[in-house]
């Protein structure tokens, strides 16, 4: 009987010992396998350049697999922390630009070299911006974007809407004579705005000369309570109020906005490019829309202008844990080939080089959106800044705004001083 | 001189075997139990100790990487107690949990006191429905529970419009943070009943017929019994289940967390929602650990209690 069980036992460690040099081997001599981490939005709307990319690098590396896993903005942060801790995470990883200066500030990515990638000396500025820090290079621009009004056309033409609105206080007229044509409709929204919208919401204070931050004699400052700020909040809220029955509590990717637009019960909705194709996608969207949606920059309060649009974007980078740099910095390669930017610009977004922006002013489904790029801003650039977003100080501010739980102005002083004291924190 | 030597020999092996054997009785319950305590301290030791660790540590993104944190002493300490925000969540928290806990112990013993006076198959079906609740994992009922109170397509909001009660076509639950708060509740309460109810249930059984039927005849009635008899005769029961009551809803996670999208509004923090959010979201693993030792300490007291009742009831028994 002992013998038996000792023997049992002797063979369950050998075979222990035998798998895990077996597999400390394979990870150390050669990698068979990288782990890229990309948003859900590659997933819905480009997989195309996705896969070309993968047939690409797959050529040059026949014998490494490349398993592609999406994440979701709400929580891919979380996971990328507990892989840095673990030492398990990914190989490649998409991050926002918003996203980047934290984790550039805090060692977590390998430094680059921009000679090695297409492209590198068209690269839109404003993303190279985001994937620098102290002079040095952390990541490789993927794309950006950004957002203007997807609207029916059908639905404008018979609510006696003429043309596209020149100014915010015709955009806002034209939404109260889309209600009073389809308001009746308990689930009818002119313009589909949640609550927790904050690109666009922010929109509204930039444009009225207002900042989230200002950063005077090396500290930050939270100015949403400036008079511009309030004043643009305050047309917000009137947007909540009158023109949309969106959840105030929700926000714009639950449920994605485009699919609720694609269902037909809303006039407009501010969008990403990308958006547009995928409220038409045949097997989630409404192909049959296809002939009466069309899009236009945003207006401003100034008659004539655009609102500025919020610059959003993501960067790849390759995390500090990897053993695979190279295979990665081969994948990013291939992920950012003319080719493959070609298929993310085709999706509806603006690629990473200067080379493409006239393929996007030549597309009409692209044009409003390269258009509604003249004005932009950007989030205040502090390492600190995504924990402003990741503590949701702008979201729950909109929400207060939208259900009325507090006035304007004490929403936005409190957002404010919580700004002040996160953007200050550890500087 | 054989035989001397041999007696001798035997006698000292004798010996030596009777203390062998008698270090081996000592011996036997601490090898009994190290598995067990070996357990323990790899899962729960262990970690528990790098949490305090951390808890005095300034621990962020980088020290993530490098696995080392600055000692700064107590100041994450300093700064939860300081920040207003904390005591308000500690607040929503014990308040949520006395709400739940309370609904929960009441409606569970009620439904198991009906169990008790219905008819075979009423019983059988009833008890299956609880069985069947208690199956169901947290995050499938969250789901199931997020479509009912949906702002748009849900059950909820269609059945209150149909019964004319208000004016609930497109109403959020989660606009204001008191009906939120009371969406969590309803789930949680109802995830929670089918454990106290089987329990009490079982309980129930135990006690013995007589004393009811001799309260029963000098004059008692029925609420006199259950307050003056049963409640007496169960209320270890009542106690161990209160305390891990308190214990489990004290820590509410998932709930809030799945339902609200991974994104809950301040209103919507407890306090394991507020530890994971400045450790996590803000990566500030310092502060969201001392806000974890702060909690531990809390369901510390309630263990005791339940430990305390654990004990008493072993020495009665």
């Amino acid at each position: 009987m002992k013998v038996r069980y000792l023997a049992a036992a002797l063979l369950v460690a050998m075979l222990a010992v035998a798998a895990s040099t077996a597999s400390g081997g394979t990870s150390r001599s050669h990698a068979t396998k990288i782990v890229v981490w990309l948003q859900n939005d590659a997933q819905n709307g480009w997989p195309e350049a996705v896969a070309l990319a993968n047939r690409n690098f797959k050529a040059q590396h026949p014998d490494v697999d490349v398993d592609v896993q999406y994440q979701s903005w709400g929580t891919h942060l979380t996971k990328f922390d507990a892989g840095l801790a673990g030492g398990d995470a990914p190989d490649v990883i998409e991050l926002g630009n918003t996203e980047m200066t934290k984790y550039m500030a805090a060692g977590a990515f390998k430094t680059l070299s921009q000679s090695a990638f297409p492209n590198n000396k068209t690269w839109l500025q404003g993303l190279k911006n985001s994937c620098q820090y102290n002079g040095k290079l952390y990541g490789v621009p993927y794309y950006a974007g950004a957002r203007a009004v997807i609207y029916r056309k059908d639905q404008y033409a018979k609510a006696g809407i003429k043309s596209t609105p020149k100014s915010l206080s015709q955009f806002l007229a034209d939404g109260r004579k889309l209600m009073k044509k389809y308001g009746k409709d308990g689930g009818y929204s002119a313009v589909y705005f949640p609550g927790k919208y904050w690109y666009a919401a922010m929109s509204f204070v930039y444009d009225y000369g207002g900042q989230i931050a200002v950063r005077t004699g090396g500290k930050w400052k939270g100015t949403l309570n400036s008079p511009q700020a309030l004043t643009a909040l305050n047309q917000v809220k009137t947007l909540f109020k009158q023109l949309t029955r969106a959840s105030r509590t929700g926000d714009e990717a639950n449920p994605q906005q485009s699919l609720v637009f694609a269902k037909g019960k809303v006039g407009s909705f501010i969008g990403n490019g990308w958006e547009w194709p995928y409220a038409l996608d045949e097997k989630v969207g409404n192909p049959a829309l296809a002939p009466v949606v069309g899009a236009y920059p945003m207006p401003s309060h100034l008659k004539g202008r655009y609102m500025p649009t919020f610059i959003g974007g993501s960067d790849l980078g390759i995390p500090v844990t990897t053993k695979n740099q190279s295979l990665a910095a081969d994948w990013i390669k291939a992920f950012t080939s003319t080719a493959a930017e070609s298929e993310i610009a085709k999706a509806g977004n603006i690629a990473n080089t200067t080379k493409l922006l006239s393929f996007n002013a030549s597309n009409p489904k692209l044009a409003p959106f390269a258009r509604a790029a003249k004005y932009s801003w950007f989030v205040p650039t502090s390492p600190n800044w995504v924990n402003v977003e990741n503590a949701n100080v702008l979201q729950n501010m909109l929400v207060k705004i939208a259900t009325g739980r507090a006035s304007v102005k004490a929403a936005a002083s409190s957002a404010s001083s919580q700004i002040t004291r996160i953007l200050n924190t550890g500087a | 001189m054989a035989s001397v030597a041999e007696s001798e020999f035997l006698i000292a092996s004798r010996r030596r075997r009777f203390s062998r054997r008698r270090l081996g009785h000592a011996a036997a319950p601490y090898a009994l139990l190290a598995p067990a305590a070996a357990v323990i301290g790899v899962i729960l030791a262990y970690p528990l100790y790098l949490l305090v660790k951390m808890s005095f540590q300034k621990y962020g993104i980088s020290s993530l990487i490098s696995h080392k944190g600055k000692w700064i002493g107590t100041a994450n300490y300093a700064s939860i107690f300081h920040d207003a925000e904390f005591w308000h969540v500690v607040l929503r928290t014990v308040l949520f949990t006395a709400v739940c806990v309370s609904l929960t112990m009441v409606l569970g013993t009620a439904i198991a006191l009906l169990l008790l006076q219905i008819g075979r198959v009423m019983r059988v079906a009833l008890t299956t429905a609880l069985v069947l609740v208690w199956a169901v994992p947290v995050i499938v009922a969250v789901d199931v529970w997020r479509w009912m109170v949906d702002y748009e397509f849900g059950v909820a909001n269609w059945t209150l419009a149909k019964l004319h009660v208000g004016n609930f076509v497109r109403h959020d639950w989660f606009a204001n943070p008191w009906t939120g708060l009371g969406v969590f509740a309803a789930l949680i309460v109802w995830g929670a009943i089918p454990f106290v109810t089987i329990t009490v249930y079982a309980a129930l059984a135990q006690v013995p017929q007589e004393l009811l039927e001799a309260a029963a005849i000098d004059g008692a009635r029925p609420w006199a019994i259950f307050r003056e008899v049963t409640l007496p005769l169960l209320k270890p029961i009542f106690v161990i289940l209160t305390s891990l009551s308190i214990i489990w809803d004290f820590q509410v996670f998932q709930q809030i967390w799945v339902m609200l999208d991974a994104r809950p509004a301040s209103d919507y923090y407890t306090m394991a929602i507020y530890a994971f959010h400045q450790s996590f979201q803000i990566s500030e693993y310092g502060l969201g650990a001392a806000i974890a030792v702060v909690m531990v300490a809390f369901m510390f007291v309630a263990t005791l209690v339940y430990l305390r009742q654990m004990l008493r009831t072993g020495e009665v028994h």
